[in-house]
């Protein structure tokens, strides 16, 4: 059962720092490079996600968006420790999870659940609906439950399936059905957090609100939380207390969802939201202005990640990382224009 | 259906269009009756969701319906001829030329093995007697147009070299080279995150009104489509449900399949205030295969009434609500029982 393990106001998940770096080298003979009569072998790392801190409170959902590439879906593997992180800590419920592993995960697992992007894939196209959606809760009871049958078609009947369902393959499914049998899955355990990679971006619209409506329905009933990472901002307005936005491997701007939406800080958090269609209005004079494309995560820029397309950079921008200063009413912003001593011209 | 409001002839005219596949699992229907025209240099957005039949409209124009599919019935006029009747060589010397049509991946539309050079010229050598400096020149120009920086460089490029958004840059840079008369892309920003969307609709409109050039847009993203487009077809199940003037269908859609896809959109005002539940679209799309008698839509319709469940609704016209300037304008609908418009 969920419930309060340890007491007081401490987040459900805390992360600090968190560095995830992916060494794409190859082997030696790959990376040989021969100039001005030299032999080297570099290396080639990826930064994926760069020194990010975040918390969740408990029935709270933080929202991450950001574009491809910007660590977004990295950050949410690390947490579930999918990927050894390489620097920073992990805390859930106030366990440092960091260097856990597989074996002292699996208690773990039990309060931390993902749902993935594609529903194609994240089933196992030869287990039975019943096997699929049992499997974290039989992994976390040792295999021995004897009410195996009703518990899976109590958590069907939560995503809005049933029993005709239970024994059958994951292909006799539609999309959207699927990422509910993906959903029922994650419940089975009932964790306190839920890890929501992309959970509706393969979906069409008419299911996309289907399967938002039935999370929120769920948070409500269960009191979990979600990480709710997306490249949607409609999709995470709409589901979310808090955001983060990620560029780059970096947090550039989070704070209050309304706050986010409605006094937007960073430069690219305001592109981003520019450049977002909207129904019903034409193709406004911001959309499409922010030029070039996110630089590669092998070579981060020296200085702010954003500088190169950002339309307001000056030269410390070039010179020196801006880092996630809070600015007020929840809202923290890594952003040299955005630091007290330039804000505040009486300082 | 014609559509008299239009002064000009159409430049191209859909009429009755049927597209079927036949499988072993049924005939599958992917294109039911489906008309519509486009006037020069209008950009109509085709919209619905997976297996709404609107890739198939355009892969239907493009004479590009491979076995076991086939056109059944109906008429694909453009200029004077009907693309239905015509043979694969005809359709060659139309294609790239007359049509241009851009693809939703850019990763496979493009030719690895080949530079972007040698895949822009390739249209142009097709289709005009121009030499090969001519054609290295107009290639440049046209790089330049849609964007890419040091294009004398990049024609030596190869696909893999450009990122995403930039091949896509130049799968548009192809289609437009040659000057086209109408423009179909399919889903041609899907692919790609909201700003490089953002860049490459802006592109794609300045390049289509700049050249007089029609547009088709396919997609399922009514939000894009509601920016970029003057006319909207919906499809569902291989059928139009609606079809009218963008603002018309986006302020005040008739049919209860638009209104429930508008819906579906999270919605800037959820913001404020408690958030409430999406209103959401019961049920899935139905297997095209078993379609229900009547309107497809029935099943999850909250207007559904017996008449739905047992006859077509035919597609009819009516005048909107418009501002009594201009010419009328025309909103279509089948639907037994539309949703009624606050004036």
């Amino acid at each position: 059962m969920s419930g309060t393990r340890t007491g007081g106001n401490a987040p459900l998940l805390e992360v600090r720092d968190l560095e995830q770096r992916f060494d794409v080298s190859g082997g030696l003979i790959d990376r040989l490079r021969f100039s001005g009569g030299r032999i080297s072998a570099p290396r080639r790392i990826v930064h994926a996600v760069n020194g990010v801190s975040l918390s969740i409170r408990r029935g709270e959902v933080l929202g991450i968006v950001g574009e491809s590439g910007c660590g977004k879906s990295t950050l949410a593997k690390t947490i579930v420790k999918l990927n050894e992180p390489t620097a920073g800590q992990i805390l859930i419920d106030g366990e440092d999870i960091t260097h856990h592993d597989f074996t002292r995960m699996r208690p773990v697992r039990r309060k931390m659940q993902m749902i993935f992007q594609d529903p194609y894939a994240s089933l196992n196209p030869r287990q039975k609906v019943r096997d699929i959606i049992m499997e974290p809760y039989l992994e976390s009871q040792g295999g021995n439950v004897p009410d195996r049958a009703e518990r899976a078609l109590a958590l069907l009947a939560k995503v809005g399936l049933g029993t005709e369902h239970l024994d059958r393959y994951p292909h006799q499914f539609s999309g959207g059905q699927r990422q509910r049998i993906g959903i029922a899955r994650s419940l089975s355990v009932q964790p306190d957090l839920i890890i929501a990679d992309e959970p509706v971006s393969a979906l069409d619209v008419s299911i996309q609100a289907q399967i938002l409506n039935l999370l929120m329905d769920l948070k409500d009933e269960f009191g979990f939380s979600y990480l709710f990472i997306t490249h949607d901002l409609s999709v995470v307005r709409h589901i979310s207390d808090r955001i983060g936005v990620m560029y780059l491997g970096f947090m550039v701007e989070t704070g209050p969802t309304r706050t986010i939406f409605s006094a937007p800080r960073h430069p690219y958090t305001r592109a981003l939201l520019a450049a977002a269609p909207q129904l019903g209005t034409k193709l406004g004079p911001a959309a499409g202005q922010l030029g070039g494309e996110v630089p590669s995560a092998i070579d981060l820029p020296r200085g702010c990640p954003f500088r190169q397309r950002c339309p307001l950079a000056f030269a410390r921008c070039a010179e020196e990382r801006p880092a996630l200063l809070p600015v007020g009413g929840g809202q923290s912003v890594a952003c040299h224009l955005d630091e007290p001593a330039i804000a505040d011209p009486a300082a | 259906m014609p559509r008299p409001d239009i002064a000009t002839t159409p430049l191209l005219s859909v009429k009755g269009l049927r597209t079927w596949f036949h499988t072993f699992g049924g005939i599958v229907k992917a294109v039911d009756g489906v008309s519509f025209d486009v006037a020069p240099g209008e950009i109509m957005g085709l919209v619905g969701e997976s297996g709404g039949g609107k890739s198939m409209i355009g892969f239907s124009i493009m004479g590009l319906i491979d076995p076991p599919g086939r056109i059944e019935a109906g008429s694909i006029e453009f200029e004077g001829r009907d693309l239905a009747t015509l043979g694969e060589d005809e359709m060659r010397s139309i294609r790239g030329k007359e049509i241009a049509m851009i693809f939703q991946d850019p990763m496979t539309a493009l030719n690895p093995l080949y530079t972007i050079g040698n895949q822009i010229e390739e249209t142009l050598a097709l289709h005009t007697m121009l030499s090969a400096r001519e054609r290295r020149m107009k290639a440049i120009e046209m790089l330049h147009k849609v964007g890419i920086p040091q294009p004398e460089q990049r024609l030596h490029h190869y696909p893999h070299q450009f990122s995403g958004g930039m091949r896509q840059r130049v799968v548009i840079a192809i289609a437009m080279i040659a000057q086209p008369r109408l423009l179909i892309a399919d889903e041609p920003t899907t692919a790609l995150d909201v700003t490089i969307q953002a860049q490459l609709l802006r592109l794609m409109r300045q390049q289509v009104v700049e050249s007089g050039t029609s547009l088709v847009l396919i997609t399922h993203d009514l939000a894009a489509v509601s920016q970029m487009a003057d006319t909207i077809v919906v499809l569902y199940c291989g059928r139009i449900v609606e079809r009218g003037p963008a603002e018309e269908i986006i302020a005040r859609p008739r049919h209860p399949y638009t209104r429930g896809l508008i819906d579906s959109i999270p919605h800037e005002s959820d913001v404020d205030g408690a958030k409430r539940r999406l209103s959401q679209i019961p049920g899935n799309v139905p297997d095209i295969r078993r379609l229900p008698p009547g309107c497809a839509f029935a099943p999850r319709c909250p207007r559904a009434s017996e008449l739905c469940r047992t006859q077509d609704p035919v597609l009819s016209e009516r005048e909107c609500v418009g501002d009594g300037s201009g010419p009328p304008r025309l909103h279509a609908i089948a639907c037994h029982h539309p949703l009624t418009v606050s004036p």
